[in-house]
Protein backbone atom coordinates (compact mmCIF):
# COMPACT_ATOMS: atom_id res chain seq x y z
CA UNK A 1 0.00 0.00 0.00
CA UNK A 2 1.28 3.91 -0.73
CA UNK A 3 2.11 5.36 2.37
CA UNK A 4 -0.47 8.53 1.39
CA UNK A 5 -3.11 5.77 1.47
CA UNK A 6 -2.30 4.61 4.18
CA UNK A 7 -2.19 8.01 6.13
CA UNK A 8 -5.48 8.71 4.76
CA UNK A 9 -6.94 5.58 5.97
CA UNK A 10 -5.07 5.98 9.53
CA UNK A 11 -6.30 9.45 9.84
CA UNK A 12 -9.74 8.48 9.36
CA UNK A 13 -9.65 5.78 11.63
CA UNK A 14 -8.25 7.73 14.28
CA UNK A 15 -11.14 9.91 14.50
CA UNK A 16 -13.26 6.59 15.73
CA UNK A 17 -12.86 7.89 19.32
CA UNK A 18 -15.26 10.91 18.27
CA UNK A 19 -18.37 8.39 18.87
CA UNK A 20 -18.04 8.57 22.56
CA UNK A 21 -17.89 12.08 22.93
CA UNK A 22 -20.70 12.33 20.77
CA UNK A 23 -22.45 10.19 22.69
CA UNK A 24 -21.19 11.77 26.33
CA UNK A 25 -22.56 15.50 24.86
CA UNK A 26 -25.53 14.07 23.86
CA UNK A 27 -26.11 12.65 27.75
CA UNK A 28 -25.24 15.53 29.08
CA UNK A 29 -27.10 18.00 27.09
CA UNK A 30 -30.59 15.78 27.51
CA UNK A 31 -29.93 15.54 30.78
CA UNK A 32 -29.75 19.18 31.64
CA UNK A 33 -32.51 20.27 29.64
CA UNK A 34 -34.63 17.49 31.18
CA UNK A 35 -33.57 19.41 34.57
CA UNK A 36 -33.44 22.85 33.27
CA UNK A 37 -36.98 22.24 32.20
CA UNK A 38 -37.98 20.80 35.83
CA UNK A 39 -36.61 23.57 37.28
CA UNK A 40 -35.92 26.33 35.50
CA UNK A 41 -35.20 28.37 38.50
CA UNK A 42 -31.15 26.62 38.50
CA UNK A 43 -30.69 27.55 35.03
CA UNK A 44 -27.98 28.90 35.05
CA UNK A 45 -25.99 26.63 37.11
CA UNK A 46 -26.94 23.97 35.46
CA UNK A 47 -25.86 25.66 32.59
CA UNK A 48 -22.46 25.97 33.73
CA UNK A 49 -22.10 22.46 34.99
CA UNK A 50 -23.52 21.02 31.70
CA UNK A 51 -20.87 23.89 29.49
CA UNK A 52 -18.07 21.87 31.66
CA UNK A 53 -19.36 18.59 31.31
CA UNK A 54 -19.58 18.77 27.42
CA UNK A 55 -15.95 20.55 27.44
CA UNK A 56 -14.27 17.10 29.38
CA UNK A 57 -16.31 14.85 26.88
CA UNK A 58 -15.53 16.92 23.64
CA UNK A 59 -11.62 16.61 24.92
CA UNK A 60 -11.39 13.13 23.95
CA UNK A 61 -12.76 13.61 20.43
CA UNK A 62 -10.23 16.94 20.18
CA UNK A 63 -7.48 14.40 21.26
CA UNK A 64 -8.80 12.17 18.45
CA UNK A 65 -9.21 15.43 15.91
CA UNK A 66 -5.59 16.25 16.90
CA UNK A 67 -4.02 12.67 16.40
CA UNK A 68 -5.62 12.73 13.03
CA UNK A 69 -4.65 16.42 11.89
CA UNK A 70 -0.80 15.36 13.19
CA UNK A 71 -1.25 12.30 10.95
CA UNK A 72 -2.61 14.35 7.91
CA UNK A 73 -0.38 17.58 8.45
CA UNK A 74 2.77 17.04 9.97
CA UNK A 75 4.00 13.04 8.73
CA UNK B 1 -32.19 53.73 16.77
CA UNK B 2 -34.00 55.71 14.20
CA UNK B 3 -30.99 55.57 12.09
CA UNK B 4 -30.74 51.68 12.10
CA UNK B 5 -32.89 50.27 9.60
CA UNK B 6 -31.69 53.13 6.72
CA UNK B 7 -28.28 51.48 7.66
CA UNK B 8 -29.61 47.51 7.90
CA UNK B 9 -31.22 48.79 4.17
CA UNK B 10 -28.35 49.68 2.47
CA UNK B 11 -26.05 46.48 4.09
CA UNK B 12 -28.34 44.32 2.40
CA UNK B 13 -27.28 45.84 -0.77
CA UNK B 14 -23.83 45.52 -0.39
CA UNK B 15 -24.31 41.74 0.66
CA UNK B 16 -26.15 41.12 -2.26
CA UNK B 17 -23.79 43.14 -4.31
CA UNK B 18 -21.11 40.74 -2.77
CA UNK B 19 -23.05 37.49 -3.16
CA UNK B 20 -23.90 38.49 -6.67
CA UNK B 21 -20.13 39.44 -7.72
CA UNK B 22 -18.77 36.17 -6.17
CA UNK B 23 -21.30 34.04 -8.31
CA UNK B 24 -19.86 36.18 -11.10
CA UNK B 25 -16.08 35.05 -9.98
CA UNK B 26 -16.27 31.44 -9.49
CA UNK B 27 -18.98 29.97 -11.40
CA UNK B 28 -18.24 29.02 -14.87
CA UNK B 29 -22.21 27.83 -16.52
CA UNK B 30 -23.29 28.98 -20.27
CA UNK B 31 -20.75 31.07 -20.68
CA UNK B 32 -21.28 33.37 -17.95
CA UNK B 33 -18.61 34.45 -15.40
CA UNK B 34 -14.97 33.86 -14.89
CA UNK B 35 -14.99 30.24 -13.53
CA UNK B 36 -11.84 31.26 -11.33
CA UNK B 37 -11.42 28.08 -9.14
CA UNK B 38 -11.15 28.27 -5.74
CA UNK B 39 -7.65 27.58 -3.68
CA UNK B 40 -7.56 25.37 -0.84
CA UNK B 41 -5.18 26.86 1.07
CA UNK B 42 -1.87 24.68 2.55
CA UNK B 43 -2.32 24.02 6.17
CA UNK B 44 1.00 24.47 8.65
CA UNK B 45 0.55 23.05 11.81
CA UNK B 46 2.76 25.30 13.03
CA UNK B 47 2.92 28.94 12.73
CA UNK B 48 4.21 30.43 9.73
CA UNK B 49 7.78 31.80 9.43
CA UNK B 50 7.87 35.50 8.07
CA UNK B 51 11.41 35.51 7.67
CA UNK B 52 14.13 33.36 7.98
CA UNK B 53 16.30 36.09 10.71
CA UNK B 54 15.35 35.24 14.49
CA UNK B 55 13.65 38.24 16.21
CA UNK B 56 16.55 39.98 18.55
CA UNK B 57 19.31 37.25 17.79
CA UNK B 58 17.24 34.77 20.18
CA UNK B 59 17.98 31.38 17.68
CA UNK B 60 14.64 29.93 17.30
CA UNK B 61 12.61 32.65 18.00
CA UNK B 62 11.11 33.21 14.52
CA UNK B 63 8.99 36.35 13.95
CA UNK B 64 5.62 33.65 12.82
CA UNK B 65 1.91 34.96 11.59
CA UNK B 66 0.83 33.33 15.00
CA UNK B 67 3.05 35.53 16.63
CA UNK B 68 1.67 38.81 14.78
CA UNK B 69 -1.96 37.48 16.15
CA UNK B 70 -0.87 37.46 19.39
CA UNK B 71 0.15 41.16 19.23
CA UNK B 72 -3.00 42.12 17.47
CA UNK B 73 -5.38 40.08 20.28
CA UNK B 74 -3.03 41.97 22.59
CA UNK B 75 -3.97 45.24 21.16
CA UNK B 76 -7.55 44.57 21.25
CA UNK B 77 -7.92 43.55 24.96
CA UNK B 78 -5.87 46.78 25.54
CA UNK B 79 -7.96 49.11 23.59
CA UNK B 80 -10.80 47.29 25.23
CA UNK B 81 -9.31 48.11 28.78
CA UNK B 82 -9.04 51.62 27.76
CA UNK B 83 -12.53 52.26 26.14
CA UNK B 84 -13.84 50.68 29.46
CA UNK B 85 -11.91 52.72 31.64
CA UNK B 86 -12.62 55.90 29.86
CA UNK B 87 -16.13 55.04 29.95
CA UNK B 88 -16.10 54.68 33.32
CA UNK B 89 -14.34 58.18 34.02
CA UNK B 90 -17.05 59.84 32.27
CA UNK B 91 -19.29 59.57 35.33
CA UNK B 92 -22.34 58.19 33.27
CA UNK B 93 -24.83 56.24 35.59
CA UNK B 94 -25.18 53.75 32.90
CA UNK B 95 -22.42 52.33 30.77
CA UNK B 96 -22.96 52.51 26.52
CA UNK B 97 -21.52 50.97 23.10
CA UNK B 98 -18.44 48.59 23.71
CA UNK B 99 -17.90 49.75 27.93
CA UNK B 100 -21.70 48.00 28.28
CA UNK B 101 -20.99 45.25 26.60
CA UNK B 102 -17.78 44.75 28.56
CA UNK B 103 -19.78 45.29 31.47
CA UNK B 104 -22.02 43.03 30.57
CA UNK B 105 -19.59 40.32 30.14
CA UNK B 106 -17.13 40.71 33.23
CA UNK B 107 -20.45 40.99 35.64
CA UNK B 108 -21.37 37.41 34.05
CA UNK B 109 -17.96 36.02 34.52
CA UNK B 110 -17.69 37.66 38.27
CA UNK B 111 -21.61 35.85 39.11
CA UNK B 112 -20.07 32.51 37.94
CA UNK B 113 -16.78 33.06 39.85
CA UNK B 114 -18.91 34.13 43.15
CA UNK B 115 -21.09 31.29 43.06
CA UNK B 116 -17.92 28.86 42.66
CA UNK B 117 -15.07 30.03 44.34
CA UNK B 118 -16.97 31.55 47.72
CA UNK B 119 -14.12 33.66 49.55
CA UNK B 120 -11.75 33.11 46.81
CA UNK B 121 -13.22 35.23 44.38
CA UNK B 122 -11.56 38.28 44.10
CA UNK B 123 -8.12 36.58 43.25
CA UNK B 124 -9.42 34.06 41.50
CA UNK B 125 -11.43 36.44 39.08
CA UNK B 126 -8.81 38.41 37.52
CA UNK B 127 -7.38 34.86 36.16
CA UNK B 128 -10.70 34.41 35.02
CA UNK B 129 -11.83 37.37 33.12
CA UNK B 130 -7.88 37.91 31.59
CA UNK B 131 -7.99 34.26 29.99
CA UNK B 132 -11.13 34.14 29.14
CA UNK B 133 -10.75 37.91 27.43
CA UNK B 134 -7.51 37.28 25.77
CA UNK B 135 -8.69 33.82 24.43
CA UNK B 136 -11.50 35.59 23.00
CA UNK B 137 -9.95 38.45 21.45
CA UNK B 138 -6.96 35.79 19.73
CA UNK B 139 -10.59 33.32 18.59
CA UNK B 140 -12.14 35.95 17.15
CA UNK B 141 -8.87 37.21 15.23
CA UNK B 142 -9.58 34.64 13.02
CA UNK B 143 -12.93 35.77 11.98
CA UNK B 144 -11.36 39.05 10.18
CA UNK B 145 -11.56 39.05 6.50
CA UNK B 146 -7.82 38.56 4.96
CA UNK B 147 -6.68 36.71 7.67
CA UNK B 148 -4.86 33.41 6.46
CA UNK B 149 -5.02 35.11 2.78
CA UNK B 150 -3.17 38.04 2.58
CA UNK B 151 0.64 37.55 3.27
CA UNK B 152 3.72 36.74 1.34
CA UNK B 153 4.05 34.29 -1.55
CA UNK B 154 6.99 32.12 -1.42
CA UNK B 155 8.34 29.25 -3.03
CA UNK B 156 6.80 25.88 -2.24
CA UNK B 157 8.10 22.11 -3.43
CA UNK B 158 4.86 19.88 -3.11
CA UNK B 159 1.64 20.61 -4.13
CA UNK B 160 1.57 24.37 -4.79
CA UNK B 161 -0.25 26.94 -7.41
CA UNK B 162 0.72 29.26 -10.51
CA UNK B 163 1.65 32.96 -10.17
CA UNK B 164 -0.77 35.98 -12.11
CA UNK B 165 -0.35 39.55 -11.79
CA UNK B 166 -4.38 40.96 -11.08
CA UNK B 167 -4.19 44.68 -11.28
CA UNK B 168 -1.53 45.70 -8.55
CA UNK B 169 -1.24 42.71 -6.86
CA UNK B 170 0.49 39.43 -7.58
CA UNK B 171 -1.74 36.60 -6.10
CA UNK B 172 -1.64 32.43 -6.79
CA UNK B 173 -3.82 31.07 -9.41
CA UNK B 174 -5.04 27.99 -9.76
CA UNK B 175 -4.61 26.65 -13.82
CA UNK B 176 -4.62 22.73 -13.61
CA UNK B 177 -6.91 21.57 -15.93
CA UNK B 178 -8.82 18.63 -14.50
CA UNK B 179 -6.83 14.92 -14.99
CA UNK B 180 -3.38 16.82 -15.95
CA UNK B 181 -0.51 16.77 -12.96
CA UNK B 182 0.62 19.83 -13.50
CA UNK B 183 1.52 21.16 -10.33
CA UNK B 184 2.23 25.08 -9.64
CA UNK B 185 4.84 26.29 -7.27
CA UNK B 186 3.88 28.90 -4.82
CA UNK B 187 2.38 29.15 -1.92
CA UNK B 188 1.26 32.10 0.36
CA UNK B 189 2.39 32.51 4.12
CA UNK B 190 -0.45 34.72 5.66
CA UNK B 191 0.84 37.69 7.29
CA UNK B 192 -2.07 37.29 10.24
CA UNK B 193 -2.79 33.64 11.38
CA UNK B 194 -5.21 33.46 14.93
CA UNK B 195 -2.80 32.93 17.90
CA UNK B 196 -5.22 29.96 19.28
CA UNK B 197 -4.21 27.72 16.29
CA UNK B 198 0.03 28.46 17.29
CA UNK B 199 0.44 25.02 20.14
CA UNK B 200 2.85 26.58 21.77
CA UNK B 201 0.34 29.66 22.67
CA UNK B 202 -2.14 27.09 23.74
CA UNK B 203 0.69 25.36 25.92
CA UNK B 204 2.30 28.37 27.73
CA UNK B 205 -1.08 29.33 28.38
CA UNK B 206 -2.40 26.30 29.74
CA UNK B 207 1.27 25.94 31.80
CA UNK B 208 0.56 28.91 33.34
CA UNK B 209 -2.84 28.54 34.32
CA UNK B 210 -2.06 24.92 36.03
CA UNK B 211 0.73 26.53 37.70
CA UNK B 212 -1.21 29.26 38.86
CA UNK B 213 -3.84 26.35 40.36
CA UNK B 214 -1.21 25.32 42.56
CA UNK B 215 -0.03 28.82 43.86
CA UNK B 216 -3.73 29.29 45.40
CA UNK B 217 -3.59 25.91 46.70
CA UNK B 218 -0.58 26.34 48.67
CA UNK B 219 -1.80 30.15 49.41
CA UNK B 220 -4.92 28.91 50.67
CA UNK B 221 -3.65 25.67 52.78
CA UNK B 222 0.22 26.38 53.12
CA UNK B 223 2.10 23.04 52.84
CA UNK B 224 -0.63 21.34 53.87
CA UNK B 225 -1.75 21.12 49.91
CA UNK B 226 1.12 18.43 49.19
CA UNK B 227 -0.95 15.91 51.13
CA UNK B 228 -3.53 15.91 48.36
CA UNK B 229 -0.52 14.17 46.21
CA UNK B 230 1.59 12.39 49.20
CA UNK B 231 -1.23 11.46 51.20
CA UNK B 232 0.03 9.35 54.07
CA UNK B 233 -2.29 10.74 56.88
CA UNK B 234 -4.69 7.48 56.89
CA UNK B 235 -2.10 4.69 55.46
CA UNK B 236 -1.35 2.80 58.47
CA UNK B 237 -4.73 4.24 60.67
CA UNK B 238 -6.85 2.64 57.99
CA UNK B 239 -6.19 -1.23 56.95
CA UNK B 240 -7.03 -0.97 53.13
CA UNK B 241 -8.31 2.51 52.35
CA UNK B 242 -5.54 4.02 52.98
CA UNK B 243 -3.19 2.41 50.31
CA UNK B 244 -6.57 2.94 48.17
CA UNK B 245 -6.02 7.13 49.30
CA UNK B 246 -2.30 7.19 48.81
CA UNK B 247 -2.89 5.64 44.89
CA UNK B 248 -5.60 8.80 44.96
CA UNK B 249 -2.89 11.27 45.64
CA UNK B 250 -0.83 9.93 43.17
CA UNK B 251 -3.12 9.86 40.72
CA UNK B 252 -3.99 13.90 41.37
CA UNK B 253 0.10 14.40 40.48
CA UNK B 254 -0.47 12.68 37.11
CA UNK B 255 -3.83 14.74 36.41
CA UNK B 256 -2.36 17.97 36.95
CA UNK B 257 -0.04 16.86 34.47
CA UNK B 258 -2.74 15.50 32.14
CA UNK B 259 -4.80 19.04 32.97
CA UNK B 260 -1.98 21.19 30.85
CA UNK B 261 -2.14 18.76 28.09
CA UNK B 262 -5.87 18.45 27.71
CA UNK B 263 -6.11 22.44 28.21
CA UNK B 264 -3.76 22.60 25.53
CA UNK B 265 -5.04 20.49 22.93
CA UNK B 266 -9.05 21.70 23.44
CA UNK B 267 -8.34 24.85 22.25
CA UNK B 268 -5.68 24.43 19.67
CA UNK B 269 -8.02 21.42 18.53
CA UNK B 270 -10.83 23.30 18.64
CA UNK B 271 -9.37 26.62 16.46
CA UNK B 272 -6.99 24.77 14.09
CA UNK B 273 -10.31 22.39 13.04
CA UNK B 274 -12.34 25.73 12.56
CA UNK B 275 -9.59 27.22 10.50
CA UNK B 276 -9.55 24.12 8.24
CA UNK B 277 -12.86 23.78 7.87
CA UNK B 278 -13.29 27.20 6.22
CA UNK B 279 -10.36 26.62 3.81
CA UNK B 280 -12.52 23.02 2.99
CA UNK B 281 -15.65 24.72 2.63
CA UNK B 282 -14.11 27.72 0.86
CA UNK B 283 -12.17 25.52 -1.53
CA UNK B 284 -15.63 22.89 -2.00
CA UNK B 285 -18.37 26.18 -2.32
CA UNK B 286 -16.48 28.98 -2.93
CA UNK B 287 -20.15 31.65 -2.50
CA UNK B 288 -21.82 32.25 0.63
CA UNK B 289 -21.82 28.41 2.18
CA UNK B 290 -19.01 29.78 4.15
CA UNK B 291 -20.84 32.51 6.02
CA UNK B 292 -22.84 29.62 7.75
CA UNK B 293 -18.97 28.44 8.89
CA UNK B 294 -18.24 31.59 10.16
CA UNK B 295 -20.95 32.26 12.25
CA UNK B 296 -20.38 28.78 13.59
CA UNK B 297 -16.77 29.80 14.52
CA UNK B 298 -17.83 33.04 16.09
CA UNK B 299 -19.80 30.37 18.43
CA UNK B 300 -17.20 28.24 18.82
CA UNK B 301 -14.47 30.87 19.33
CA UNK B 302 -17.01 32.28 22.75
CA UNK B 303 -17.76 28.93 23.69
CA UNK B 304 -13.80 27.74 23.92
CA UNK B 305 -12.87 30.91 25.35
CA UNK B 306 -15.04 30.66 28.14
CA UNK B 307 -14.60 27.20 28.47
CA UNK B 308 -11.04 27.89 28.98
CA UNK B 309 -10.95 30.40 31.48
CA UNK B 310 -14.02 28.83 33.14
CA UNK B 311 -12.06 25.09 34.09
CA UNK B 312 -9.24 27.53 34.87
CA UNK B 313 -11.21 29.01 37.87
CA UNK B 314 -12.87 26.20 38.62
CA UNK B 315 -9.89 23.72 39.17
CA UNK B 316 -8.69 27.27 41.20
CA UNK B 317 -11.92 26.76 43.03
CA UNK B 318 -10.92 23.60 43.80
CA UNK B 319 -7.49 23.35 44.81
CA UNK B 320 -8.25 26.75 47.73
CA UNK B 321 -10.92 23.97 49.25
CA UNK B 322 -8.97 21.73 51.43
CA UNK B 323 -9.47 18.04 51.16
CA UNK B 324 -11.02 17.65 54.94
CA UNK B 325 -12.59 21.02 54.51
CA UNK B 326 -14.55 19.83 51.30
CA UNK B 327 -15.67 16.68 52.98
CA UNK B 328 -16.84 18.90 56.18
CA UNK B 329 -19.09 20.94 54.07
CA UNK B 330 -20.56 17.96 52.59
CA UNK B 331 -21.91 16.06 55.48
Amino acid sequence: MEAEAAKLIGAGLAMIGAIGAGAGIGIVTGGAVQAMSRNPDMTATIQTNMILGIAFAEAVAIYCLVVSLLILFVF
Amino acid sequence: MSETPKKRVWARWVVLAAIILGLYLFTGFFGIGLGIKPIMPHVYLPGEKLSETPLFGIAGFYPTNTLIGLILADIVVLLLAVGVSRGVAGGKQVLTGISGAVEGLIEMLYGITESTAGKWTKQIFPWFATITLLVLAANWSGLIPGNETIGLIHHYDGHGYDLKQVGPFTTIWDESKPGDEHHGEYAVIPFLRPVSTDLNFTFALAFVAVVMVQVFGFRSQGMGYLTKFWNTKTLFSKPIFGVIDFGVGILELVSEFSKILSFAFRLFGNMFAGAVLLFVIGSLVPVFAQSMFYLLEFFIGLIQAIVFGMLTMVFMAQATQGHGEHHDEAH
